[in-house]
Formats: structure tokens, sequence, C-alpha cells
């Protein structure tokens, strides 16, 4: 019985995400805005820092977006992605200081976030079709 | 610290959103509102959609069950929203 509820839990799951036709274009409307979007940085930016914070969350399949991220923000860009809650006040700062607005950091911070939980999010759908 | 931008730099018509919820709630909005209302074409909005759809809309899970999801993955990474 408890394996039948699982069996079904599970389906739900699969079809519920964003592989679901119901949910992917709202989806891709969050990503399209944060990443192909009007902003203080360059979009090709914002996509190298989604595609390295998605890698490290879990994505497989890699966009194919490989660009250059500054050797100043890698680190912050992985903490976001991996332990968002160990980002400190002195590294914000330092960013700051390293001369990045705080449009630039606001803007870098949702691109690492998004590719963290899209990266998960990925990881999670695949699994649960048994693909990983 | 927080980024002053999204402590203090909305445009005029979320600063009077977030002086409304000073208002009725009595306390200082949460970052989280703060976050999703700064230049909200960027993130909030579309953020906001994504959100709503996957908590409150149709679906064969539960509110229930989608919230305990949402608190089960904020717990996991330390968030306290």
């Amino acid at each position: 019985m408890e394996e039948e509820v699982m069996g079904s839990s599970v389906q739900k799951l699969a079809t519920g995400g964003a592989g679901d036709s119901r949910l992917g274009p709202l989806v891709e409307r969050v990503r399209e805005a944060v990443l192909v979007g009007p902003g203080v940085t360059q979009p090709v930016l914002r996509q190298a820092v989604e595609e390295r914070a998605a890698a490290m969350g879990g994505r497989t399949r890699a966009s194919g977006v490989v660009g250059p991220i500054p050797a100043d923000l890698s680190e912050f860009v992985d903490r976001v992605a991996v332990s968002a809650w160990r980002v400190t006040g002195e590294e914000v700062a330092a960013l700051l200081e390293a001369g990045y607005t705080e449009d630039e950091v606001f803007e870098i911070t949702v691109s690492a976030a998004m590719g963290a939980a899209c990266g998960r999010l990925e990881r999670g759908l695949a699994a649960v079709r048994g693909e990983v | 610290m927080r980024l002053g931008v999204v402590e203090r730099g909305h445009r005029i018509p979320q600063k009077l959103q977030l002086a409304m919820i000073r208002v009725v709630t009595r306390r200082r909005a949460v970052d989280i509102i703060r976050t999703v209302m700064y230049r909200p074409e960027f993130f909030g909005r579309p953020m906001n959609e994504w959100t709503q759809r996957v908590m409150r809309g149709p679906s064969e899970w539960a509110v229930w069950e989608r919230e305990l999801f949402a608190a089960v993955t904020s717990r996991l990474n330390q968030c306290v929203f």
C-alpha cells in the first residue's frame, strides 16, 4: 500500500515540474528575464554565472554557454550556488570595493541563485524519470 | 550587509507597497519581499507568477503538500523563509 502511494507520488512529481508543459513557460519566463533581459551586466556574464551555478547544483547537460567569469566573482558565485546562507557582508563589500555596483552584484546573485535552483530542479526531475 | 538598492532603492510604486506593508503589519517588510520588489521586471514579477502557479495553481498535489516540500527545501538551504 505504502509503495503504491509512493509510486503514485513519484509519478506526480515526474509530471509536475519544469518538464511539465503547464509550468515550462513560466520557468522560461523567469530565466529569460534574468538571463536575457535588460540589465546593467552583460547577458553573457549572467548566463555564464547561471551555468556555473547550475553545474554545481547538479545540471548534467550543459547548455553550451561557457562564458568567462571574472576571477573575483567565481568564489562568490560558488558560495551563492552551494551555501548561500554562508555569504557574508564582507564578501559583498569586497565585490563593491572591487568596483562592482550594487545593481551588478544584485544581478550576479540572482543569476547564481537561478542557476543553482534550475540545476537542482533538472537533476531532481531526471532522477524521478530514472535517467540519473 | 544588505545591498542598499534592495533595502531602499525601490521605485515609487514599490516604495508605496512597502510602506503599506509596514503600516498594516507594523513591521519592516521581510528581505524576500524587498528582493522581489526591487526591479520587478528583472526577477520578482516572473518569479512571483511562477511561485503562485506552483504553490497555489491547479495541481495533483494539495497546497499543504506543496508547502511541506517548500519548507523542507528551505530547511535544507538553511533558509528561514
